[in-house]
């Protein structure tokens, strides 16, 4: 009963610590205002990369050591463990959020217009590309925001950022 | 696009106030200001750079009147930035700062890679100028600020076939923008000559990018500066 108890809760703890590290290091490293060594950020980049996938093998491992063993947890150490399945679960979801476009949110579906249809100030400044006779202008303060836009001129695909 | 195959960017994080995008095909990271895949299955790689210009919408507009222009997203505008965004940027902190050539973290520069070097211009003073001769690498190399004071671009000052074309000053006429001095040639804001002997020929543009110090120096580190040899 005891190795049970023991097993499950390093099982929940080391998942946990997985989902936790999985999530919270490439935030931890990669905020704004927020000095990135070369190293730490090539870490955290391959660890965004695992991180759906490890902090989901966490929850699911999590979840199939409690069902188990929760029966011979007792009633608080069983919460305490259903607890931890619970957090590497939100943690396994918040893996998927992408929390830059939460702040900056991407654009879906581009529009586009002639410049006679469109009210810009004559001053207002624009990246402007041609490719194959094909003009496109994007101004600053809309792509100040969205920093990335998916677009396609003179046949061609363009990423037009900032 | 990466060996022909075109991918789809999102905004996926910062490296030192420059930020990084993430491609949903591949999972690769991807650094904004150089293109350069930094991590995963694509890492080594490299978007190709399209020649870009920032200019006004007035001076756009008259260049390209059938062009189109992005939209708005509506739900978002109210988040948008003030259309002097980058420079009320200029007093945001920074992560990293390179106390070299008297320059502040935030000045605007604007930045010229060309003939392998790196060369940095304080944007201030190609404004004041207006029109300004200079070397990259030993290649003359023209800065021209359009009629409209604000926009500018960067050219190759050596005409192809024709020797001896490398000096240029500004003439303030509706259709042209500068002479050459070797011909006595009118060339506008697209870099092209309007008027006299080289009329129709045309300089070649070079890309060249607005930005903070901080950001061209952290990715050019061994550029040089106009006017601070």
């Amino acid at each position: 009963m005891q190795r049970k108890r023991l097993t499950l809760t390093l099982i929940v703890l080391a998942c946990v610590a997985i989902a936790l590290f999985a999530v919270g290091y490439p935030i931890y490293v990669i905020r704004p205002f927020r000095h990135q060594g070369a190293q730490e950020l090539a870490v955290a980049l391959v660890v965004a990369r695992f991180r759906v996938i490890a902090s989901s093998a966490a929850a699911l491992t999590a979840a199939i050591a409690f069902y188990t063993y929760w029966r011979s947890m007792g009633l608080w150490r069983g919460v305490l463990a259903g607890l931890g399945v619970v957090i590497t679960v939100v943690l396994a979801y918040a893996s998927r959020v992408n929390i830059y476009e939460l702040m900056f949110h991407p654009v879906a579906r581009a529009s586009f217009s002639q410049p006679s249809d469109v009210k810009l100030d004559g001053d207002e400044k624009v990246i402007a590309i041609r490719i194959n006779d094909q003009a496109r202008a994007y101004p600053i303060r809309s792509m100040s925001y969205h920093h990335v836009l998916n677009d396609q001129v003179g046949g061609t695909p363009v990423a037009a950022t900032y | 696009m990466v060996n022909g195959v075109p991918l789809t960017f999102h905004l996926a994080g910062i490296n030192n106030q420059n930020f990084i995008m993430r491609d949903e095909e591949t999972g690769t990271y991807w650094q904004q200001i150089s293109g350069a895949a930094i991590s995963g299955p694509l890492k080594g790689a490299q978007l190709q750079l399209i020649l870009s210009d920032e200019l006004t919408f007035f001076t756009w507009k008259a260049e390209a009147p059938q062009g189109m222009v992005f939209n708005d997203v509506p739900e978002f505008v109210s988040d948008y930035a003030p259309k002097d965004w980058d420079v009320r940027m200029k007093k945001a902190p920074t992560v990293i700062s390179f106390n070299e050539h008297s320059l502040g973290a935030r000045d605007l520069m604007l930045g010229v890679q060309a003939f392998g070097a790196s060369r940095a211009f304080l944007l201030d003073r190609v404004l004041k100028e207006k029109l300004v001769v200079d070397r990259i690498a030993g290649e003359p190399v023209l800065l021209l600020v359009g009629p409209d004071y604000q926009s500018i671009r960067v050219f190759h000052a050596r005409v192809a076939g024709v020797n001896g074309v490398t000096g240029f000053y500004r003439i303030a006429e509706p259709a042209a923008l500068f002479m050459d001095d070797a011909t006595g040639s009118k060339w506008n804001f697209q870099g092209c000559a309007v008027e006299g002997k080289l009329q129709g020929k045309c300089l070649k543009q070079l890309p060249a990018l607005k930005d903070y110090w901080f950001d061209w120096r952290n990715y050019n580190p061994k550029t040089t500066v106009y006017g601070k040899e």
